[in-house]
């Protein structure tokens, strides 16, 4: 479905210090540095897998995106996707991915979301029967009647990216690149767009890649994540696989009858935070089991919750240990 | 073929729907679109005070720039603003991921704009045609048909030469500065500045075999039964011609040129 061998992409940027001198210099000699931006990057999805693409700013992600639809030619190394070399951009392939970027406008900002829904058919040529059902189950999911009659330009960012989607997934493609796509959503737009990208991929079984900040839009769609930082692949593997790697601890919330003296905690983990009955120690994986059975028989606990750090520590971690 | 001639009528709506959207950018669009009147009142003034030039008369000149008004609305240019800016922000990615080349999305979108604005026009000049004393055009059924294919390829010539320029844009910044260079100077030898007749010899030489001249001066002079039939065919063939050059180079700059896209931003 997706295969990625050694893929390199590298730039050649212009460099120059600030000032007029240096902009003057710059006239006659221009100094250039090779970066980059992907080095030596493979995975390969299956099909019907969703998988979170995480880094840190710069780290390669959109890069990476950006060759497997065919945006960017590869320095080095080969892409293929759906049997596809994506920068030959055929369309027959163009037909059948979808790239959603959170930051973009892929509407034509000026008409009515369903005319440039409209010309959205005619470009990917999908009939009419398929279409009419197609916009049907994704006004019905996304919200979107009210929305239809209105200019894109001036749809709020929430509801332009619930368009965004449709726009995008008018065609059924069968593999769907997100990059950002809840980027400036409120908590109720992100989960939206979270239970929809579910669903989609539930019903038809599209293979889904996604880049986001939001750890809760990975958390809730993939099991599996790539992780990429200047331009290397770090890890790839289960989402959980990767927090026991690279978390040696967990949380114990512990809930009192009554609050304890400092010292009641002594030799049960490390105080984390400790607010009147409620404490919060860190403890190591291994001892999680045996130091929740000392705590209920040691100290008047009315309840224990045991629980993994936020993944984004977990995240911080593995680029701090990179 | 089939996919590009289904999305064809779509596209060019779209556009055509974009361009009525803002009445302020109508009204401005059809004021603009008659500027070639303005050259020929400056023309009208000179034949009023010195005479005819070459034999021009007043009837000439009104029938030149009224033709010229409607080349002046049916050019290509454009594209390359779009072109241009699409790159620099990186919207170019946007139409990549389409599954119909950038080339046909521009020019459809072109066409739209410029069907809505010949809308307004070509009314406009039928009436004035009929009721203006001295605007007058050869009524031979064959002649306006051979008319129509010269604006046709004068359209996909600008077209064609514009985009051409407009993957400058791949290697520097200055696509549009190289393109208004490229325009200005074609601007004498298209029959913008004057009519070529009106032209020194050399420079009238040089025109029959530059591109510029199909994209103006040819079909107006064909359109005011100027040309006899071996300077028609020599017309068409050099429109053929060039035609053929541009969209080579137009396929050996976009190979080469979409390598270097960076993509930038998003």
């Amino acid at each position: 479905m997706i295969e990625v061998r050694d893929l390199a992409k590298h730039f050649r940027v212009h460099r120059r210090e600030p000032g007029l001198r240096a902009a003057l210099r710059s006239l006659v000699r221009r100094d250039h540095h090779t970066a980059r931006a992907v080095d030596q990057v493979s995975f390969t999805i299956p099909e019907g897998e969703v998988v979170g693409f995480l880094g840190p700013n710069g780290a390669g992600k959109t890069t990476t995106l950006k060759c497997l639809t065919g945006l960017l030619h590869p320095t080095t190394g080969t892409v293929r996707v759906l049997g596809h070399t994506p920068h030959h951009r055929e369309p027959a392939f163009l037909r059948r991915v979808s790239l959603v970027m959170g930051q973009r406008n892929a509407l034509f900002w000026d008409l009515p979301a369903a005319d440039a829904f409209e010309v959205n058919r005619a470009i990917y040529g999908v009939a009419e029967a398929p279409y009419r059902s197609a916009l049907d189950e994704l006004v019905a999911l996304l919200d979107l009647e009210p929305l239809l009659g209105k200019q894109v330009r001036v749809l709020s960012l929430g509801e332009r990216m619930r368009c965004e989607l449709a726009g995008a997934l008018l065609h059924r493609p069968d593999v769907l690149f997100l990059d950002e796509p809840t980027l400036g959503l409120d908590v109720n737009g992100q989960a939206a767009v979270r239970a929809f990208l579910r669903d989609y991929n539930a019903q038809h079984g599209a293979t889904i890649l996604l880049t986001s900040h939001y750890m809760g839009d990975v958390t809730a769609l993939a099991r599996r994540v790539l992780v990429i930082d200047r331009g290397t692949l770090r890890f790839d593997g289960d989402l959980a696989a990767l927090v026991e790697a690279h978390s040696p601890h967990r949380l114990v919330r512990v809930t009192l009858r009554e609050a304890a003296p400092a010292h009641a905690w002594a030799g049960l983990g490390e105080v984390s935070t400790m607010d009147g009955a409620v404490v919060t120690l860190v403890v190591p994986r291994a001892e999680t089991a045996a130091i929740a059975a000392r705590l209920l028989t040691t100290l008047p606990v009315e309840d224990v919750a045991i629980e993994d750090p936020p993944v984004e520590d977990i995240i911080r971690a593995v680029f701090a240990d990179a | 073929m089939r996919d590009l001639l289904t999305a064809y009528p779509p596209l060019v709506r779209s556009a055509a729907l974009v361009a009525v959207t803002y009445r302020g950018r109508m009204i401005l669009g059809v004021i603009t679109g008659f500027f070639p009147l303005l050259t020929m009142a400056v023309w009208l003034t000179v034949v009023a005070e010195g005479g005819p030039p070459a034999g021009w008369t007043t009837g000439d000149f009104l029938s030149y720039y009224a033709a010229a008004t409607l080349l002046w609305n049916l050019s290509g240019n454009h594209v390359v603003w779009r072109w241009d800016a699409d790159m620099r922000s990186g919207d170019l990615s946007i139409r990549l991921l389409r599954p119909v080349h950038p080339f046909h999305q521009y020019a459809t979108s072109d066409l739209g704009h410029r069907l809505v604005f010949l809308a307004m026009l070509v009314p406009t000049l039928t009436i004035a045609a009929l009721l203006v004393p001295g605007l007058d055009y050869p009524a031979d059924p064959v002649l306006l048909a051979a008319v129509a294919v010269a604006l046709a390829l004068a359209y996909a010539l600008s077209l064609l030469m514009a985009s051409t320029f407009a993957l400058v844009g791949f290697w520097s910044t200055q696509t549009t500065n190289a393109w208004l260079l490229w325009w200005g100077l074609g601007s004498f030898a298209s029959g913008w500045v004057a009519p070529l007749a009106l032209m020194p010899d050399w420079l009238r030489t040089a025109a029959a075999l530059l591109p510029f001249r199909t994209a103006m001066g040819f079909p107006v002079e064909l359109l005011m039964g100027r040309l006899d039939p071996r300077q028609t065919v020599y017309g068409f063939a050099v429109g053929l011609g060039w035609l053929a050059v541009f969209a080579l180079l137009y396929r050996i700059t976009w190979r080469r040129g979409i390598r270097r896209y960076q993509a930038v931003a998003g």
